[in-house]
């Protein structure tokens, strides 16, 4: 007998035995299925937090730390360039820092008082929203803050180190002073000292963040002129990617660490820090959706036993039966290679349609579940996964198929025959 | 010699307080072409020794040549291709298989055989015109009556032209009329040239066979040729 006659012998004994069959296949179905959609459920959800908290994130890494020893911004420079080192994780970092003092900001006929807090009268009446902010920034604000050039250039690497009086304008400080000219290339005083505008910046338009566009981002080597040498402290570094954020978190949190050693008694007597970043909830939320899949993988696993154990018992129901048949058979000329061959083949044909089946209605059911509780168009579930319970439930049907057929072929047909 | 048995025992529970000695030291030569009877009594070993005979158990001493192969001595493999094309099986209850229609149930040995795709179903549809239940092809063992079902069961066992069949009680559990026509298809396959080997309990039944041969406690009590008419 060949392998095509031990298919059709397969193929008749699963379309002459309908509801074993069904019986066997149902068991795979709903395993496979139920496996399939729960896992990427669990998994749409979580890309879909991850997503939602990398945007909202930004992959900003919020740095403080504060030197007690500080003359000459030397902690700022020792992070810019500790950062320029790891340009494969980190795109930019500066200083951001709002200057404290009383400024008064002049542009032709039009004045802005800035920290002045008289003039501004109560607290009551303050208006936030047209208030302006001086930032003391690196050649890299703009990078770290999210903003995008309207026109111009951003603060240069030169202009830090010869503290050129030079400054970038968020939308809200252009309209204040310029509206609606082209304010590249002017000239504006700050206390009398005159800095030369040299970009602007695109408006954010968050209604709740006025202050996000009334900015006049200056040299943080005014620090020491305009700032009366306050120590910076706060730092904003922009990492590449999610994962980036964790690993440079990680570095920054050990290089801050060398910096600041702490004594015996965990008090560090150079300065503090800490390092933070909004990502940190997305790492939160990676830890809760990594325990979530694993809650899952457990359920799935369940119902994929609770499945192979339906598919063994159909199989082990039947052994009398199939035993008998084996051993006609065997009384009428078959090798014992031929039975089970045409046993193996029954299961694993029975198994695979089964599987195949259940993979579809996983797929379909993924689909509709991605619609409906995660407003996702086109969810599909994860190949992995997929493969997985496929393979489970085809291999644990083909070993119970198989059990009778390996088990009455050994037989003499006489004893099999007798099975009852 | 066809068949040639000798010092046969099949013993169950060897050893034991329940020990069975099935068969007990038979001795039995069998030529070709023989219409032989065994006979004896429920219990008396005479099933055992045709499943022994036909291969599909194993003594548990004794010699045992077909056609001057020791038997006993084969492997699986090799016994499966004995039965299938050596001796072909009757069986009481008929045993075929209840998914399979007619034509199939007779086309597997064929298909075990490893006979083409074109030669099988006409040896097949031949076997069954031979018992008469060609018009019958395509209906499964359900559909059939007791005696319909036993003439396909004979065809399947003379589908590979076995020069032995072996009938166990083949018609036990058929009224006498059906029973007559097995037993005149049995006799017409003998005047073909096919060795006969008829198990039964029924003296009537063994009266139409050519040797007798009785069985009782596991061994040969008697054994005699005798003239019969069969018209």
């Amino acid at each position: 007998m060949n392998l095509w006659q031990a298919f059709k012998m397969a193929f008749k004994s699963i379309s002459m035995k309908k509801t074993r069959s069904f019986l066997t296949m149902l068991g795979i179905i709903i395993g496979v299925a139920s496996v399939v959609i729960m896992v990427s459920v669990v998994q749409g959800q979580n890309k879909k937090n991850l997503e939602y908290f990398e945007k909202m994130g930004d992959n900003k890494i919020t740095v403080n730390a504060y030197s007690y020893y500080d003359t000459n911004n030397e902690t700022s420079q020792k992070l810019y360039d500790y950062c320029l080192s790891m340009s494969d994780l980190v795109t930019g970092i500066t200083p951001d820092v709002e200057l404290g003092q009383t400024v008064k900001i002049q542009f032709g006929s039009k004045t802005l008082s800035v920290n002045d807090w008289s003039a501004m009268g109560s607290m009551g009446r303050i208006d936030w929203d047209s208030m302006m902010h001086i930032k003391l920034g690196s050649d890299q604000y703009g990078v770290c803050n999210n903003y995008t050039l309207s026109a111009g250039r951003e603060i240069s690497y030169l202009d830090v180190e010869k503290t050129n009086s030079v400054c970038v304008l968020g939308a809200g400080a252009k309209d204040a002073l310029f509206g609606y000219t082209d304010p590249v290339g002017e000239t504006i005083t700050m206390n009398g000292q005159p800095f030369l505008v040299v970009g602007w910046y695109q408006p954010m338009n968050l209604e709740w963040r006025k202050d996000l566009d009334n900015i006049i981002v200056i040299p943080y080597t005014f620090n020491r002129s305009m700032n009366r040498n306050n120590t910076i402290s706060s730092y904003v570094v922009k990492a590449k990617s999610a994962s980036a954020t964790v690993e440079a978190m990680t570095k920054l949190d050990a290089y801050l660490a060398g910096l600041f050693p702490k004594d015996a008694n965990g008090v560090s007597q150079n300065g503090d820090y800490y390092v933070q970043s909004d990502n940190s909830y997305a790492e939160n939320i990676k830890t809760q959706s990594n325990m979530q899949s694993l809650v899952l993988g457990a359920i799935a696993g369940i119902s994929l036993l609770v499945g192979g154990i339906g598919i063994m018992n159909i199989m082990l129901v039947t052994v009398t039966e199939r035993t008998r048949e084996i051993g006609i058979r065997k009384a009428i000329g078959a090798e014992r290679k031929s039975i089970i061959a045409q046993f193996l083949i029954e299961a694993a044909v029975i198994c695979s349609i089964g599987g195949v089946i259940g993979i579809g209605i996983g797929c379909v059911g993924t689909l509709i579940a991605g619609k409906l509780l995660l407003q996702e168009t086109m969810m599909l579930p994860n190949t992995f996964i997929t493969v997985g319970a496929f393979l489970f439930s085809v291999v644990l049907g083909v070993i119970f198929g198989m059990y009778p057929a390996i088990k009455a072929s050994g037989l003499q047909p006489v004893v099999a025959l007798r099975a009852d | 010699m066809l068949i040639d048995i000798r010092n046969l025992y099949k013993i169950y529970n060897e050893g034991k307080e329940s020990e069975v000695r099935a068969l007990d030291g038979v001795t039995l030569q069998i030529d070709q072409g023989e219409f032989v009877a065994i006979v004896g009594q429920s219990g008396s070993g005479k099933s055992t020794l045709m499943n022994v005979l036909g291969c599909l158990d194993i003594p548990t001493y004794g010699e045992y040549h077909l056609n001057g192969t020791d038997v006993t001595s084969l492997s699986d493999k090799e016994l499966a291709h004995i039965r299938n094309k050596e001796i072909g099986f009757i069986f009481q209850g008929y045993n075929l298989i209840q998914e399979l229609d007619a034509l199939e149930n007779v086309t597997l040995p064929l298909i075990y055989q490893g006979a083409s795709v074109w030669d099988r179903e006409d040896t097949a549809m031949a076997a069954l015109a031979k018992v008469g239940m060609d018009d019958r092809a395509h209906h499964r063992p359900s559909e059939m009556s007791g005696g319909q079902q036993q003439r396909v069961a004979i065809a399947r066992a003379i589908a590979t032209h076995p020069p032995i069949i072996m009938a166990d009680e083949p018609t036990g559990a058929l009224d006498s009329k059906t029973g007559r026509h097995v037993l005149e298809i049995l006799r017409g396959l003998y005047r073909g040239g096919t060795t006969i080997l008829l198990i039964t309990h029924d003296d009537g039944i063994a009266a139409t066979a050519r040797r007798v041969v009785r069985l009782s406690d596991g061994k040969v009590v008697a054994d005699y040729a005798q003239e019969v008419d069969w018209e």
